[in-house]
């Protein structure tokens, strides 16, 4: 009996979480299959009256939202790639070697992460027009290492610290040089966690939104968050609600497909280092 | 996946650039228009060109404040892609004196002000010079339900003591207006004042003018507000909102641009068995006294030329081509915008005055309109109006003219923070 | 990695002494502290900064509360753990504008399901304070699952021994929570906070795209960035982004140095 109470206590809890993660995303997601003449006069249905892919059909025809997705796509892969082959190379070297205030540098290295994009901004925003990489993918890029980088070897020197480095050792007793020890022996081990941090970088650089809005000028950098934004709606003085929750929901598909398929490895990531004994 | 963004950058940037060879490609950087109007100007005036250049049309953000963000900073970064620019009539004075505008040769600017309306020749021209054509003005109207009000009123008092009228006999009775916190709330106040027999800055836009006329438009703001006349959601209000509530059947009065009637026309809504498209009506502007008429706002766009072109001369050609007979007529017919060539409205042909059977109010509305301040710092000074008379049920006159007063004056010497 | 953050920062500096309009590059000369005391003798600028800390101390405490449920569901529920786990990850990975758009258009009259609950037209997020609120809302739903998971990796870590040898000697739920898995998770839960603080005192997207900035609902963050892409006042948006700087540097001091949280990644070599 109590057994039963305390099932349906658990479940009813689930539900609960269930329903507060989803709905806003389930809102969207039904704003997107709404007609523009549905959105706006139906007092906000959860459930579209009429389901369309107009909207969808909508920001695929121009070039706006195209454009926007390939920017957003090939900056974030770039700057996950370079950040966190970057990081894997400082976090093994802080890892392994001994050095004063090592453990300082890696605090700070999160505080970095965690600081106010607005600060970087102006400053960015001056040296880029200075130096012409305004407006372009590499304008983009180097804020989002300013930040990746410190994240990312903030978590990889936390899942390092737990390598078996002893096989290291072994495998340089066996002859190998300490690039081949790292190459066949470390690298295959850390693979985990080099996927977990690169998926965490991702979502930030996806994420984005201050930097993108404020160093770019067109599409020719524009993501997609900076994009949506931007839409433009069928009047000079309206806002297109369908497109924009349709393109939300184009840019939400990657998130949550990472999310299903690795919902572990960012558990881990997301906590890794956060919680010492 | 790499390389495909990889080939994505390559793409866009080499569509940046104009193609080697064949005529020069003229781009034109101007708010989106989502009729297709623009776009067959663009297309008309390059075959006009003759091969000599093809114009590009690039579409900016929809807020007029996104647009001059884009334009900013790539005129800050000298950019030389950019030719033609399609300016708010608000951002002459800002881009003239930052020196991005390219001023239009003297005799071309005489053959431009011929036959157009002089309130539209005025907002492009700076320290004397022109350095923006007009292409399109923009005017608001008073709309109304004629079953609710037979009779339009003229004045601000009547249409609030009308409203509250309907308001205590249950029917729809709302006046509909921008007073979210924007540049619309800064075109109401605009209005009023000039309405109202005042101004906002002096003659020589240096210091507020204000005084008792302003006094008077944050009454009128404030008492609208507070009556039962004004809509719940007036502080949220911007033009599509006004024109959405209009359409939904709750309001009995629309202080709105023009665009709101063709919208009436396609979208045919019937509320509580009233076919609303067909009482909708339009009327001047209500004034402030019944014995002076409305001044109003007038909005728009204008074509300059950037500083930073390789092909100034081709880039005028190019301006005034877009701004042409011809080309007006496509805006106006196809896009529903208001002509800045007088001869429109003094001999409107069949096509237009079937698109803009209220071209006469228009005109006369523009023959009376007030344009806004014009400075270089008139981006920040809106802010400040904007922040201090939206939302307007927290206005308190006394105060917040002060408030004005000591906002402007910073902005005007740009100090201080923008809210 | 310290040259591509400390060199723009000391250029912000940088610009910050200097009168420095977009519109005007030529007129740019040194103005020693002149912008600072501009901003610093500005009400908008200590009605952002109380905004913001507002928010972020609003938002994190909240987060805590719920974050904590939310971890002992995760810790306990019976089945469908890792449907929880999942789910609680989408709000974490879901692009915070797209999150914003999501509850700007709900509670926008005429448009959204949650506007359509609230009597006679009214628009909250054009009132300051319901404003405000409603953003605190969609900070927490978005942020409270990285909480959570901060929390949870410091749940796993008290032992099942301790807490059923408490409940042996007659303790209650509420008591075993608080006396001991609570003093276990200190270290967790500042170092939660202390990640979630500076990540709120940041706080754009989600003001930028609900609210804008008006109806004095703007953060320091907005604050600057209308200075400087607005008013074109890169010497004054460069202040505000170094004054924002400071007080994000102090409260990651006074987190560290008061509250005890452990520098992160300084002590201690075992991992959860």
């Amino acid at each position: 009996m109590r057994a039963a109470r305390r099932t349906v206590g658990w479940s009813a809890a689930n539900v609960l979480v269930l329903l507060w993660t989803l709905f806003p995303v389930w809102w969207i997601l039904a704003l997107s299959f709404k007609s523009p003449a549905e959105i706006g006069t139906d007092g906000g249905r959860l459930w579209p009256r009429h389901w369309t892919l107009g909207n969808y059909a909508g920001i695929f025809r121009t070039s706006e939202f195209l454009h926007a997705l390939l920017n957003s796509i090939g900056i974030a892969l770039i700057a996950t790639a370079i950040a966190v082959s970057l990081a894997t190379m400082a976090a093994y070297a802080i890892t392994r070697l001994r050095f004063p205030g090592k453990r300082w540098f890696i605090g700070l290295s999160l505080l970095v992460a965690m600081f106010p994009q607005i600060s970087l901004v102006s400053p960015l925003f001056d040296i880029e027009r200075g130096i012409g990489i305004f407006n372009t993918w590499v304008g983009l890029i180097v804020p989002y290492m300013t930040f990746s980088l410190p994240l990312g070897i903030y978590i990889l020197s936390a899942f390092f610290r737990e390598m078996p480095w002893e096989l290291e050792k072994a495998a340089q007793m066996d002859g190998a040089t300490p690039f081949q020890a790292f190459i066949r022996v470390i690298a295959p081990l850390a693979m985990p966690a080099i996927v977990t941090t690169a998926i965490l970088v991702f979502i930030f650089c996806w994420n984005d939104f201050l930097f993108a809005i404020s160093l770019t000028s067109t599409q020719r950098a524009r993501t997609v968050p900076a994009a949506i934004a931007f839409f433009t709606g069928s009047s000079q003085f309206q806002q297109p609600i369908g497109s924009i929750a349709a393109a939300a929901v184009v840019i939400t598909i990657p998130v949550v497909l990472f999310v299903l398929l690795f919902q572990r490895r960012i558990i881990s990531g997301l906590t890794a280092g956060a919680v010492k004994g | 996946m790499v390389a495909l963004g990889f080939a994505g950058w390559l793409v866009t940037s080499c569509g940046a650039q104009s193609a080697g060879g064949g005529p020069v490609t003229l781009n034109l950087y101007a708010l989106p228009d989502p009729g297709g109007a623009f776009q067959q100007v663009v297309d008309d005036c390059t075959v006009h060109a003759g091969g000599r250049y093809r114009i590009r049309y690039h579409k900016l953000p929809t807020s007029a404040d996104g647009q001059r963000r884009q334009l900013v900073f790539r005129l800050a970064a000298h950019d030389a892609s950019m030719d033609i620019l399609g300016t708010d009539i608000t951002w002459t004075a800002e881009f003239a004196e930052a020196g991005w505008l390219e001023p239009w040769p003297r005799d071309l600017a005489a053959q431009v002000a011929r036959g157009t309306l002089a309130s539209a020749m005025e907002t492009g021209t700076w320290r004397g010079r022109l350095y923006a054509v007009p292409f399109v003005t923009n005017v608001q109207l008073l709309w109304y339900r004629s079953d609710l009000v037979p009779e339009p009123p003229r004045t601000w008092d009547e249409m609030i003591a009308m409203a509250e009228r309907l308001a205590r006999e249950g029917k729809p009775h709302y006046i509909e207006i921008q007073g979210a916190q924007y540049e619309g709330a800064t075109v109401w106040f605009n209005t009023l004042v000039h309405s109202a027999g005042g101004a906002i800055l002096t003659s020589d836009a240096r210091e507020p003018a204000l005084g008792p006329p302003a006094r008077r438009a944050l009454e009128t703001m404030k008492r609208l507000a507070t009556s039962p006349a004004a809509d719940p959601s007036l502080s949220n209000q911007m033009e599509n909102e006004t024109r959405l509530s209009m359409e939904a059947g709750r309001a009995a009065f629309e202080l709105n641009w023009p665009f709101v009637w063709p919208s009436m026309q396609q979208d045919r809504p019937t509320v509580d068995g009233v076919a609303l498209w067909k009482v909708f009506r339009w009327a001047p502007y209500p004034a402030m006294d019944p014995n002076r008429p409305a001044h109003v706002t007038t909005g728009g766009l204008n074509l300059a030329v950037s500083r930073y072109t390789r092909h100034a001369a081709l880039a005028f050609d190019a301006a005034r081509c877009m701004r042409n007979h011809h080309s007006q007529h496509i805006a106006a017919v196809r896009g529903g915008y208001s002509p800045t060539l007088e001869d429109f409205y003094l001999h409107p042909d069949s096509v237009f005055a079937a698109k803009f059977p209220f071209y006469r109010e228009v005109y006369a509305q523009l023959q009376a309109a007030t344009n806004r301040p014009k400075t270089p710092a008139y981006q920040s000074m809106s802010i400040v109006i904007s922040h201090a008379v939206s939302p307007p049920a927290a206005i308190d006159p006394r105060a917040t003219l002060e408030q004005l007063r000591t906002g402007i004056r910073d902005a005007l010497a740009s100090r201080g923070l923008v809210p | 990695m310290l040259a591509v953050t400390a060199y723009p920062i000391g250029y912000a500096v940088y610009l910050s002494l200097r009168r420095s309009d977009l519109r005007f590059p030529n007129a740019a000369h040194f103005i020693g502290f002149a912008n600072y005391t501009t901003v610093l003798s500005s009400p908008y600028w200590w009605h952002a900064l109380g905004v913001t800390l507002l928010i972020t101390v609003v938002s994190v405490g909240l987060e805590l509360g719920l974050g904590m449920a939310l971890a002992l569901v995760m810790h306990r529920t019976i089945w469908g753990r890792g449907a929880v786990r999942t789910a609680i990850l989408i709000p974490y990975a879901l692009v915070t504008v797209v999150a914003a758009f999501s509850w700007a258009y709900a509670w926008t009259p005429g448009i959204g399901y949650l506007a359509a609950l609230l009597p006679g037209g009214r628009a909250p997020l054009t009132q300051t304070w319901p404003a405000i609120g409603l953003i605190i809302l969609a900070e927490v739903w978005k942020t409270t699952p990285f909480m959570a998971l901060l929390l949870l990796a410091g749940l796993v870590l008290v032992p099942e021994s301790l807490l059923s040898a408490a409940g042996i000697d007659g303790a209650s739920a509420w008591q075993r929570f608080r006396r001991v898995t609570l003093p276990l998770m200190t270290p967790a839960i500042v170092v939660a906070l202390l990640f979630r603080s500076l990540d709120a005192f940041r706080i754009f997207d989600n003001i930028y795209i609900m609210t804008g900035g008006s109806h004095g609902t703007g953060s320091v963050s907005i604050l600057g960035y209308d200075n400087l892409f607005t008013a074109l006042n890169l010497g004054v948006g460069s202040a505000i982004s170094v004054l924002v700087f400071v007080v994000a540097a102090l409260i990651a001091f006074v987190f560290i140095r008061f509250l005890g949280a452990a520098a992160p990644g300084s002590t201690g070599e075992r991992d959860a």
